[in-house]
């Protein structure tokens, strides 16, 4: 079941404990599952997996998921790294993913945002 | 030489893995046409947000953790989890010319068979209406070709008057009538070679309604030739609420397009209280709080918005909006139709009894107002009906104490006998428009008393026989009233040969 507005309040507040200064603090998570398990409060379940969920979601933004076709080299990935990390003023690390339908190129998904250079990307976008 | 084929190599390499940026989101919950959006951070309000299979939605909803989408389109292949981008547009239809006698849906796509339409540009479905400075004061006429109206509750190009009745009064036929008139005048003035005359292109916008009563309007227009000045846009009540909802602001973009680009246009919303139906069904969907009688509180928003569209732009041209409203028992009272009259400049106001009485079209003229058309009004229609609201008025007024009398003075009798007279001549049967120089002629006729001698049943017979002599023997006539919009000496003196002449071959029969 979806977790009430209540539990989504708390879910937000707890999740607003967990990031220092733009970034997820694994100490600041450990202390808030600990505070969960102490004083369990009404509908944990929902409450975890409302507070994974952002935390998920926050992560996916310092994570460059870089799809390749070919192979792509550690420098490649430095590069998409550095050009993240800048463009979104926060440290964001990359890593590889093997995606063969891709036909040739790169497709970089940092959060909800996602970088095309893929053939097919091309095609697809000339399809419509 | 090799150097120069690796310059234009590595420059075409540059261009082909240009990377293109867009901003995803995941489908979380989706249902009743509506899809709960998580991630698209970057969407704007009303964008369009595109989804598999090339299906479009709109992003309504904008929250923090979420976007809500109405879909336009095909929902059954969509699934959670699925992947939706943003689009960086907002939603925009075809317009121009090339959609003149088609049938489109809201998206502006052709429904009607003929192929698809070859048009060039395309416009936003929202737009910000025309400021204040822009504006000009409503001036030409637009002519119904409904004698009630025209005569007594005048309608001008730019205004917004109201047709609000209950079902079956006659608030369609009106503006199907209305939409004929448009080509009839049309086909006139371009034949005229006047360079100054201005045509009407209409656009007709059917929201809930059966599909059968849409195509009836399409094959009455067809039928009165009145096709190609006309585009329909076609959301019927079997169509998903948001397609429902888009369709009256994509008839405002067709209708704008024709205003910007300095000509005239007609709209009628038909109707907006089916309109209002289907946004109170995607708030709900949404979650939006709701007020009064469950819609919205943002429902009159939605229709002053897109009534504002309708204006006369200073050194271009005119939108004129004819919006319809469904009354419950002749309720004006309700929330939506209170909200549209406080809006529009006036309304037609039909009424059931009227109707039932065999007075059609049915407007009650005490209750019908038209704020702004009498600047609008030519000046023949003053001169000849100027008085006939007050006379009308002086006669239902007396018609309600006079069933109780028997005894009535003769003052009394004579304003009842030209009342119910007038009455009588008002009736017009449908798709049926006069032209305003033929009305104009008819009611200088009973001013002059000439349907004083003949008995009220038969009214209507002289009346229709006054048209059509009028039409088939003194075209002349009717052109230079139309010509000169007033009455002038030699004027006068030929619709009172006219009328002479009619009158003797009438009686004769
Ligand atoms: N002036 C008229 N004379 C005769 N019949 C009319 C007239 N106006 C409307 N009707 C008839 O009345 C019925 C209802 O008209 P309609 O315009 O569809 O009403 P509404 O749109 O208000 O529901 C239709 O069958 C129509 O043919
Ligand atoms: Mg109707």
């Amino acid at each position: 079941m979806a977790a009430d507005k209540q539990t989504k309040l708390l879910a937000k507040q707890l999740f607003k404990l967990s990031v220092v200064n733009g970034v997820v603090s694994p100490e600041q998570v450990a202390g808030v599952l600990g505070w969960v398990e102490k004083t369990s409060p009404h509908r944990p379940v929902a409450l975890l997996k409302a507070y994974q969920h952002r935390i998920a979601l926050e992560l996916a933004k310092s994570r460059a998921e870089v799809e390749h076709a070919g192979p792509v080299g550690d420098a490649t990935l430095k590069q998409i790294e550095a050009a993240m990390t800048k463009r979104y003023a926060r440290p964001v690390t990359a890593t590889a993913k093997a995606n063969p339908k891709l036909l040739a190129g790169l497709r970089v998904r940092v959060g909800s945002d996602i970088y095309e250079s893929s053939v097919a990307g091309q095609l697809a976008t000339l399809s419509v | 030489m090799s150097n120069v084929i690796e310059q234009i190599e590595s420059q075409i390499a540059k261009l082909s893995t240009k990377v293109a940026r867009k901003n995803t989101g995941l489908i979380r919950t989706i249902a009743d046409g509506v899809a709960k959006i998580e991630g698209l951070s970057d969407v704007m309000y009303n964008e369009m947000v595109s989804f598999p299979g090339g299906v479009i939605g709109i992003a309504l909803n904008l929250e923090e953790d979420e976007v809500g989408c109405v879909i336009l389109g095909d929902v059954s292949q969509l699934k959670q989890g699925d992947e939706v981008a943003t689009t960086g547009k907002l939603l925009s239809i075809p317009v121009g010319k090339a959609l003149l006698g088609r049938v489109v849906d809201a998206l502006g796509r052709p429904v009607d068979g003929k192929g698809p339409i070859d048009s060039k540009e395309t416009y936003p479905v929202e737009k910000i209406a025309p400021g204040i400075i822009v504006r000009k004061s409503v001036s030409q006429p637009l002519f119904t070709g409904i004698m009630a109206i025209d005569s007594m509750i005048p309608i001008g190009r730019g205004q917004r008057e109201l047709i609000i009745g209950d079902r079956g009064t006659g608030k369609t036929t009106i503006c199907i009538d209305t939409i004929i008139n448009q080509a009839r005048i049309n086909k006139v003035g371009l034949a005229s070679g006047d360079k100054g005359f201005r045509p009407v292109y209409s656009i007709y916008v059917a929201v809930g309604q059966k599909q059968s009563n849409i195509v009836r309007t399409i094959s009455a227009l067809e039928a009165a030739d009145a096709l190609q000045y006309t585009i329909i846009v076609a959301a019927p009540a079997a169509d998903n609420p948001a397609n429902q909802y888009l369709a009256p602001f994509s008839g405002a973009a067709l209708g704008e397009w024709f205003m910007e680009n300095g000509m005239d246009a007609l709209i009628v919303y038909d109707d907006l209280s089916k309109h209002a139906v289907a946004y109170r069904q995607i708030s709900l969907i949404l979650k939006r709080p709701s007020g009064r009688e469950a819609y919205p509180g943002d429902v009159f928003y939605l229709h002053s918005r897109l009534l504002e569209r309708s204006a006369r732009l200073d050194g271009k041209g005119s939108l004129t909006a004819l919006p319809v409203i469904e009354t419950q028992a002749g309720d004006v009272s309700a929330y939506i139709p209170t909200n549209v009259i406080s809006i529009t400049d006036g309304q037609i106001f039909l009424e059931t009894d009227l109707f039932n009485q065999g007075i059609r079209p049915a407007v009650s003229v005490g209750l019908s107002v038209s704020r702004v058309g009498s600047s609008a009004q030519i000046k023949v229609t003053k001169q000849v009906g100027g008085k006939l609201k007050g006379e009308l008025a002086q006669f239902r007024e007396l018609a309600a104490f006079a069933q109780f009398g028997s005894d009535l003075d003769a003052k009394t009798k004579a304003t009842l006998d030209r009342g119910a007279r007038i009455v009588e001549l008002f009736k017009q049967p449908q798709l049926n428009p006069v032209a305003i120089e033929v009305q104009a002629s008819v009611l200088w006729v009973l001013q002059k008393s000439y349907f004083d001698s003949l008995e009220v049943k038969h009214i209507v017979t002289a009346a229709n026989s006054l048209k059509d002599y009028l039409t088939s023997r003194k075209a002349d006539l009717l052109t230079q009233i139309r010509n000169e919009a007033k009455l002038t000496d030699p004027i006068e003196t030929g619709l009172k040969a006219a009328a002479d002449e009619w009158k003797n071959t009438f009686s004769a029969k």
